[in-house]
């Protein structure tokens, strides 16, 4: 049904199944926010993985921490509503989708936050359960590197220059 | 003594001052999130309108429904559902359809509502309420329609 509906290949699996966590540290204080309204593919023919993520979607423990998260200080949501992850992963001969088996991904591409698109290269982990496949990473990216940066304010002190990410996604094969 | 007298109400008057100080920052940093549910709806449309809206013109629709600091509008939205299921923490997710588009209205429930779905089945027309998070757009990297994507949502009883 969604196949026919949205023309997707057989090849291209969707998840609308994922988490993805930031969290910083600094010594004033740890802060963590999760998102589970992104939409991912992954491509088991070509090995492209994408992810599109709606930046409003990030949820604080505080409320005033979102605010200025979403603020035109820090990620502003209202004017870049949606984050981009772009890549593929390079050693795709060595994951075999249709074999229940956890296997290491190199994965290369780009990251669109706020406008600015720079380049990763991260490690990953493909887990295939029968028809059920998951994807993990744990990475960190640096807020600068993105121009997001705070001149002055609690923000700047309470907040780390980098983040670490955490994504997860299940998707499932016919 | 009348020296002593002017210190002693400064000395009250800082205090004062000092308490009510933090107390605001206190509030501040510990602001609950708005609660969606019991606000009112700030826009009523039918998960057609919505697509359409945001398909006519993405950046104006941006700027009419989404807040700077992330309390965007809140939306009680009619289609009719072609799909439930439950995302990454279970909580459960209702694709409403609308008519002659080719995106639809992505609605997440949360732990505390998800029971109002038990009943709902799939063909039938509900109006929901939610903030909205991110509009429907074709994205060529997905190769899909994405839908507009709302969260917090209950059921809206008519």
């Amino acid at each position: 049904m969604t196949v026919a509906v949205y023309g997707q290949t057989s090849e291209k699996l969707v998840s609308s199944k994922s988490n993805i966590k930031f969290f910083s540290t600094t010594p004033a204080e740890d802060i963590e926010a999760n998102n589970t309204a992104s939409v991912s593919t992954i491509n088991i023919e070509s090995g492209e993985v994408v992810f599109s993520v709606p930046m409003q979607g990030f949820e604080f423990e505080k409320s005033l921490m979102q605010k200025h998260y979403n603020s035109d200080k820090f990620l502003d949501t209202k004017t870049h509503p949606k984050a981009k992850l772009k890549a593929t992963i390079l050693n795709l001969d060595q994951v075999n989708f249709s074999e229940d088996g956890s296997y290491s991904a190199d994965v290369e591409g780009e990251l669109t936050i706020k406008d600015v698109t720079k380049p990763i290269r991260e490690k990953g982990t493909i887990t295939v359960k029968g028809n059920q496949i998951a994807l993990n990473s744990i990475f960190n990216i640096t807020l600068a590197d993105f121009q997001i940066t705070f001149a002055k304010g609690k923000p700047s002190s309470n907040i780390a220059k980098k983040l670490e990410i955490t994504v997860e996604a299940e998707y499932e094969q016919n | 003594m009348k020296r002593k007298k002017v210190l002693k109400i400064v000395a009250i008057l800082g205090v004062a001052g000092i308490l009510i100080a933090g107390g605001i920052g206190l509030y501040m940093f510990n602001m609950p999130h708005r609660d969606v549910q019991s606000a009112d709806a700030d826009y009523t449309l039918t998960a057609s309108e919505i697509v359409s809206e945001y398909f006519t013109d993405n950046e104006a629709a941006n700027k009419k429904y989404l807040a700077a600091d992330g309390d965007s509008k809140i939306l009680e939205i009619t289609g009719v559902v072609s799909k439930i299921s439950e995302d990454f923490s279970g909580q459960k997710v209702v694709l409403l359809k609308g008519e002659q588009v080719k995106a639809g209205v992505s609605a997440t429930f949360t732990s505390e509502t998800n029971s109002s779905l038990d009943n709902v089945q799939i063909d039938q027309k509900i109006t929901i309420k939610g903030v909205i998070r991110s509009g429907a757009s074709y994205d060529d990297d997905l190769e899909m329609y994405e839908h507009v994507i709302i969260e917090k949502s209950d059921i809206v009883l008519k």
